[in-house]
């Protein structure tokens, strides 16, 4: 049964009002809390009995499948490897992502590792928010993973959200493009108080007219820290692009390393990455439509992390 | 109505390697002057004269060093950017502010405070030099210099101003944008009785105006109307860069 908790929870890292309609998988503190199949999109527990295998039959259009997580047993530590298997020409949206209810002092964490298996021609827009939340004094930890293979003129589009609340995150995302496709990256990430969050990514275009790019947004406040990494390797002719900004209030800091490696003559790769505070010119703006210092700041961060 | 009283701006001299420099630099220089309600008014001046910075004082951008601002009676010169928005007064940049992720639309709700649908409809058809498609787009550095001129303009109309100030708004604008924009800017004035203050050296704008103010040197030089201006104009028109270049013609400048 979920409880308020868990409803609001769900809410957050979802948008989820309650048990959502389609295929689902809801896990809570460690262990299975409701599951719905499809006849599309089957999903059942792997072999290692430590995470569940998706498989998304070929030509599936317009469906989608949930896969929250719930954390509100303190001292636990929950990891799961998750296995996706897009089918060929499939178009399929995939909501994950972890929400912390922390009660007590002990701290809570979540390593969810997700491979994705994206097949010719298929199209998967993935969502996965992090959130924690509750009174306890112990620490959330949050560290995602995810793989991406793609084969060959396929789409991915993967946004990766956590906004606040989480005191330490360490996301690796690996990705190889194949022939032709094309893979989309935007993470967005917001840290406060003491907070840390790293991020390393390696992707790879791997085939020929492979496309991909990559936005990092960070707003560090408090005394906050966030590094991002980002290693782009070109392999065949093909067109990449990172675009790391990084707004830094209060005692933030931050490093933003982006990195192009071309081992291919017909690789274009760009990179424009920036660092500051936020821009004066914008604050003189909406303060010249009448809203305060503070007002102003907040519209500013929300367009930046929407 | 808008009053300058003894309106002065200065700021710390650069540093020119002379043995006693100044202190100060005065960009704006004791400057008293009236807007009455509902006029039109430009400032033009050579480059560098401080017109846009008297602007930005009457904004609030800057701070003044010495004098006063009063507005319908009351002192605004200590008021911060915002209080002087929501007295009434408006500033459209010359060059905007470009944004990530913010778009025409929460720029355009935050100036209407409200982001009802038909009021944006109704904004956008008044001002009429926007499309529908534009409300989406983010104010970034994809917008070509003329798109952002109009989402400005928009946005400063939105806020249906007392006294709405444009800074130079045909930067960007192609030349057959200028009239329709004046158009605007008039009939904005005369419908809703809008002070307009434009900054601007463009010859359409300046025989729009009622009034014109001339800026020499941080100070008024003349006030009245376009044609006695003229020959002051035209004394202007000839090379204000001759301190950088200090007479040497070794590119062959033609000015």
């Amino acid at each position: 049964m979920l409880n308020a908790i868990d409803k609001k929870v769900l809410k957050e890292v979802a948008d989820l009002e309650g048990i959502p309609k389609g295929a689902y998988n809801i896990r809570k503190n460690g262990k299975l809390e409701g599951r719905e199949v499809s006849a599309n999109i089957n999903i059942e527990t792997n072999e290692k009995g430590d995470g569940i295998i998706i498989d998304i039959k070929p030509g599936t259009v317009n469906e989608s499948v949930h896969i929250p997580v719930i954390l509100s047993q303190a001292g636990l530590h929950d990891v799961v490897y998750n296995t996706f298997i897009i089918g060929e020409g499939s178009d399929v949206t995939i909501v994950a992502g972890c929400g912390i209810h922390c009660g007590g002092d002990a701290s809570e964490g979540h390593s969810g590792i997700h491979e994705f298996h994206i097949k010719a021609g298929a199209k998967v827009k993935y969502v996965e928010k992090h959130i924690a939340i509750g009174e306890g004094s112990g620490k959330r930890i949050l560290n995602p993973t995810t793989k991406v293979f793609m084969e060959e003129n396929a789409q991915a589009q993967m946004e990766l959200t956590q906004l606040g609340g989480v005191d330490e995150a360490k996301r690796v995302n690996e990705a190889t493009i194949g022939a032709g496709s094309v893979l989309l990256i935007t993470e967005r990430v917001m840290t406060e108080k003491e907070q840390s969050a790293e991020s390393k990514n390696e992707i790879t275009l791997a085939g020929t007219d492979s496309k991909t790019n990559i936005v990092s947004r960070s707003v560090i406040k408090g005394s906050s820290s966030q590094d991002f990494y980002v290693n782009l390797t070109a392999k065949a002719r093909c067109y990449g692009h990172i675009e790391c900004d990084a707004i830094i209030m209060d005692n933030g800091i931050n490093q933003t390393i982006p990195a192009l490696r071309a081992l291919h003559p017909d690789a274009e790769l760009t990179h424009e990455a920036s660092i500051g505070k936020i821009a004066n010119d914008q604050l003189m703006k909406l303060m010249s439509l009448g809203l305060d210092y503070d007002q102003a700041v907040n519209r500013i961060i929300q367009g930046f992390l929407r | 109505m808008l009053q300058l009283q003894n309106v002065t701006f200065q700021v710390p001299a650069l540093d020119t390697g002379e043995q006693e420099p100044p202190a100060e630099q005065t960009i704006i220089n004791d400057v008293s002057f009236t807007f009455e309600p509902g006029g039109f008014y430009a400032i033009t001046g050579p480059n560098g004269s401080g017109k846009t910075t008297l602007a930005k004082l009457i904004m609030g951008i800057n701070a003044l060093t010495s004098g006063k601002i009063m507005f319908n009676g009351t002192d605004i010169s200590s008021l911060p950017i915002n209080e002087r928005s929501n007295a009434g007064i408006v500033y459209g940049f010359q060059h905007p502010a470009r944004f990530k992720g913010t778009t025409f639309r929460d720029l355009l709700s935050i100036s209407l405070g409200s982001d009802d649908e038909e009021k944006l409809v109704n904004i956008i058809s008044r001002v009429g030099v926007c499309s529908m498609d534009f409300l989406d787009k983010p104010v970034d550095s994809k917008l070509s210099g003329g798109e952002i001129k109009k989402i400005e303009l928009a946005t400063v109309i939105a806020r249906n101003p007392k006294v709405a100030i444009y800074d130079e708004p045909d930067t960007g604008i192609d030349l057959w944008t200028i009239g329709p924009m004046v158009d605007l800017l008039k009939r904005e004035q005369k419908e809703n009785n809008t002070t307009t203050i434009v900054v601007s050296h463009n010859k359409t704008f300046l025989e729009a105006a009622d009034t014109l103010l001339l800026i020499k040197k941080g100070k008024i030089a003349y006030t009245g109307d376009l044609a006695g201006a003229m020959p002051m104009l035209d004394d202007l028109s000839v090379c204000t860069f001759d301190e950088l270049c200090q007479g040497e013609d070794d590119a062959q400048c033609y000015r």
